[in-house]
């Protein structure tokens, strides 16, 4: 009698062993491994999106690359965007996870065709963690360049499929180093090789606004900027040993923080300099109705001793406290005379930001006929482009 | 070829016996199945697939309620059992054979039914239970020393007849035969000598066709039945649950009269069969191949059996199951559960073919996962069930012409949602449709009124295509053409799927049209039936 049970429970371990074996098997195939069968069925899809391109995109007129025509040999050369010879336009907006229809509605406005889409993506082991393939692909079917805002964010990393990664609690302290010791190499390269596959160009800014002690984990307050500088060039040097060399690294410090030089990671490693300048008004207790020049043009010549071009990656004023057409007729003229340096300025077009106040602040200036007028204008009396 | 595979037909045949390797093998397979279930739910249900709440409860409910119906068939193949030997049957039992004929049947049918109850070798009375009215049915009767009783104005369809006829007769042991089934002359012997076990109400026998080369509709039918016959039963009965379906079936006097006679109703044999076992009978389930029947042709006859089985069915999950539920074993409960929910598969059906529209008329979509996840996460899963259905099918009662993927069987299945959808709207109400007996031959040129719904998905979903290209090429901003472009084509791929299946069914019903009206029992040559054991 226990002789017979015993060999049915033996029977049953022997079958659930050969099972989970099975298992594990096949879900090493089909799901950690990301292996053959993914790229098998992801190759599918971008089948699909390829065959759209040529059968639906290829045919329709009055497709907004054919605007972009002159941009067309920046687009496609990354050494004409490292030294520009022009100016570059462009828009960030939150909107745009699924759809760029609030950004070229906002470029319809204003009469122009931006040749820079700024989207932000964070770090992380999730699927929204991962590049962006799709957003990047359609902003260059659009006919643009992807600026990719690349957030060093760590808490979303799983540590089942990062072994060895510190605690969630542990790992904003000293992030940086380790970041430059490699303990994310696993997730830099899988990126960097997406970055590859896209073959044209893509700026890349990583690791922004590293010198502000109050905003991000991979600032200050966790990190020396010696780590900070380790980290850039430990990705940089990551990106060129699996052969990516179609990134444009934005180095792009808090222009109020100081501290640029210790943070600087070095000529080689970067290609712009970059630096948001944002007026809240009166809306926060910190801020008042600060000019461009007042918040931009005081740290100018600090920012200018790395002579890289510069783009200002977030450009934008609220309403409240002043003029704010006015505001950009002063921040925009002669502007490409005064910050000889600055080539690209990207419009922060965002109607709901949480980001620095508890309120939602409203950046739209789709909204404001009077500054769409006066930025109209100033863009017109330059264009030659379009 | 094909005449010799007919007459291969006519050849006793046994699913093979199940070995320890086999049930090894198979519980393997079921841990692996479970296991990768578990993996998929893990996966499925992250909050991040969550789009439209409510679409997304309905549809993991819907999707998981098949998902542990598969697991059920699974834990079910873990019991395969087939009796060890069939017992011989004692000398001198008293047994009856009741066939019973309804106006419309054709006699030549019954020619050749009553020459191949003559061969049976197991002495035993014959009784024709008469419905017709017709004086040549009764003279055919009497030529072939069939005792004929006249069933003309008996009330309650076939079981009513059947619950005459024991108070007319007086045998042990009834065999209850549809006019249709030409039956083995060793088919009492594969049965009776289970009953030598007091506790043994009822043993069930296989159930062969021989016109299954007729039509779509008619192997689609039959190989919907296959597995059922095979490794189902057997699990059932190794779980004491094997159920009487169809005919075919060999009462035990005794056990009828402790139910008060055959289960009238539309679905009046797994109904006796409940009934019996509530009341504490055992059931065999011999799955052997003692005689071969006529499988429907045409898609009307089809799905007229269907409304009616799918009616009767939810008839016994609403009135039946909640009376005797107390009185059955763990495991008939969840048989006669699954069982009584089979024909849900329809209105499930249509919630899923309606996911595609809603997207496109609404833009909601019940979850967020990509089809390329869905796929690789459902991978694991469809590789086991694909081993498993395999494997079982090594149990079929006849591999030779049985063993193959049942893919007609599974578009009948497909394409009769509309039956079993109004089979269970019927039964919400508890509206009666009239009683309808099969058809037992091709309604040559009658094309069913449950098509329809299959052409206007057909048609909805031409005019979706089409719409759904124009507004891709001309309407659709650019910026947002590659972020849909995986999701739109995949909602249109997953309808395309049940669009081809729909043009299958339309197929399957139009096929009426041409089929030429037949008499397959002619071909049927009745002492050329082989007895020989060979399995």
């Amino acid at each position: 009698m226990i002789k017979h049970s015993l060999k049915r429970i033996l029977f049953t371990i022997l079958a659930l062993s050969v099972g989970f074996l099975i298992v594990t098997g096949l879900s090493f195939l089909g799901n950690k491994s990301k292996g053959p069968l993914e790229n098998l069925f992801s190759g599918t899809a971008r089948m699909v999106q390829s065959i759209e391109e040529k059968t639906i995109l290829a045919k329709r007129e009055n497709k907004r690359a054919d605007k972009l025509k002159w941009y067309k040999r920046y687009q496609e050369n990354i050494s004409l965007l490292m030294n520009p010879d022009d100016f570059f336009w462009g828009a960030s907006d939150y909107h745009s996870v699924e759809s760029y229809e609030s950004i070229l509605n906002l470029e319809d406005s204003l009469w122009i065709t931006f040749p820079l889409i700024h989207i932000y993506t964070a770090w992380g082991s999730n699927p929204e963690h991962q590049f962006p393939e799709l957003q990047v692909k359609t902003i260059l079917r659009l006919g643009s360049t992807p600026v990719i805002t690349w957030e060093p964010w760590l808490s979303a990393f799983d540590e089942k499929e990062y072994p060895g990664i510190p605690k969630v609690e542990e790992r904003d302290k000293g992030c940086l180093k380790e970041i430059a010791n490699g303990v994310y190499d696993k997730y830099i390269v899988k990126w960097a090789l997406a970055v590859k596959d896209i073959q044209l160009p893509v700026f890349v800014r990583v690791g922004h606004e590293m010198n502000d002690p109050y905003r991000y984990p991979w600032g200050p307050q966790n990190n020396e900027p010696q780590d900070f500088v380790a980290a850039w060039r430990h990705i940089h040097h990551t990106f060129l040993r699996n052969g990516v060399n179609n990134v444009i690294w934005i180095w792009s410090p808090h222009q109020s923080y100081g501290h640029f030089k210790e943070y600087y990671p070095g000529d080689d490693y970067v290609d712009y300099v970059g630096t948001g300048v944002l007026n809240y008004g009166t809306v926060t207790t910190w801020s008042k109705w600060w000019s461009f020049d007042e918040l931009f043009g005081n740290y100018y010549k600090d920012l200018s001793v790395f002579n890289k071009p510069m783009i200002i990656t977030e450009f934008s004023s609220l309403a409240v406290g002043g003029d704010r057409a006015e505001w950009y007729v002063d921040a925009l003229n002669g502007i490409q005379k005064k910050y000889t340096l600055i080539k690209s300025l990207i419009f922060y077009h965002i109607s709901s930001d949480k980001t620095v106040t508890d309120k939602s602040l409203d950046w739209y200036i789709i909204n404001d006929a009077e500054v769409l007028n006066a930025v109209r204008a100033i863009i017109s009396s330059w264009d030659k482009n379009n | 070829m094909k005449e010799m595979r007919r007459n291969n037909l006519w050849q006793f045949r046994e699913a093979a016996g199940v070995s320890g390797t086999d049930r090894f093998v198979i519980l393997i397979l079921t841990l692996a199945g479970i296991i990768s279930i578990f993996n998929f739910a893990e996966w499925w249900f992250r909050g991040e697939h969550i789009s439209n709440l409510t679409l997304f409860i309905i549809l993991s409910f819907f999707f998981w309620y098949v998902m542990f119906r598969i697991i059920l068939v699974w834990l079910n193949y873990l019991k395969l059992n087939k009796p060890g030997s069939v017992p011989e049957p004692d000398d001198n039992l008293s047994v009856a054979i009741f066939t019973t004929s309804a106006p419309g049947e054709p006699l030549g049918m019954f020619e050749k039914t009553f020459e191949a109850l003559n061969n049976i070798s197991y002495p035993h009375n014959t009784y024709l239970l008469d419905g017709t009215r017709d004086p040549a049915f009764r003279a055919l009767a009497e030529k072939n020393n069939i005792i004929w009783m006249d069933m003309v104005d008996v009330p309650g369809a076939k079981a009513g007849k059947i619950n005459e006829a024991l108070r007319r007769t007086d045998e042990e042991f009834i065999l209850i035969l549809d006019p249709d089934h030409i039956a083995f002359p060793n088919i009492l012997d594969q049965t009776l000598g289970f009953f030598r076990d007091g506790k043994v109400g009822f043993v069930q026998v296989s159930q062969g066709y021989y016109n299954q080369y007729r039509s779509f509709t008619a192997r689609a039918a039959a190989e919907q039945t296959y597995l059922f016959y095979g490794p189902t039963q057997m699990g059932l009965f190794g779980y004491g649950s094997a159920v009487a379906i169809g005919a075919n079936c060999t009462f035990r006097r005794k056990a009828l009269e402790s139910i008060g006679g055959h289960a009238e109703g539309l679905a009046e044999d797994l109904l006796t069969s409940i009934r019996l076992h509530a009341e504490g009978w055992e059931s065999v389930y011999n799955p052997v191949i003692v005689n071969r029947g006529l499988v429907p042709e045409d898609l009307t006859s089809f799905y007229k059996q269907q409304i009616k089985w799918a009616r009767g069915t939810f008839e016994i999950l609403f009135a039946e199951l909640p009376k005797v539920f107390t009185k059955l074993s763990f495991w008939q409960r969840i048989v006669y559960l699954y069982i009584s929910t089979y024909f849900l598969t329809g209105t499930i059906t249509l919630f899923f073919i309606l996911v595609p529209f809603i997207y496109f008329l609404t833009g909601i979509i019940p979850g967020k996962m990509t089809f390329v996840d869905f796929i690789l996460h459902g991978v694991p899963f469809l590789v086991i069930a694909t081993l498993i259905y395999s494997y079982v099918q090594k149990f079929l009662c006849h591999p030779e012409t049985e063993r193959k993927f049942h893919w007609r069987g599974m578009i009948l299945k497909f394409s009769s949602w509309p039956v079993y959808f109004y089979g269970f709207i019927l039964s919400l109400f508890n509206a009666s449709i009239p009683y309808l007996p099969t058809s037992k031959k091709a309604l040559i040129g009658s094309i069913t009124v449950f098509i329809r719904p299959l052409i206007l998905y057909s048609v909805l979903f031409m005019i979706t295509a089409v719409a759904v290209y124009i507004h891709r090429r001309y309407y659709l901003p650019e910026s947002e053409l590659s972020f849909t472009a995986e999701r739109v084509w995949g909602m249109l791929g997953f309808a395309f799927i049940a669009f081809i299946q729909s043009i299958i069914g339309i197929f399957a019903a139009l096929e009426t049209v041409w089929l030429k009206e037949d008499e397959p029992w002619k071909k049927v040559d009745v002492p050329m039936i082989n007895n020989d054991i060979k399995s």
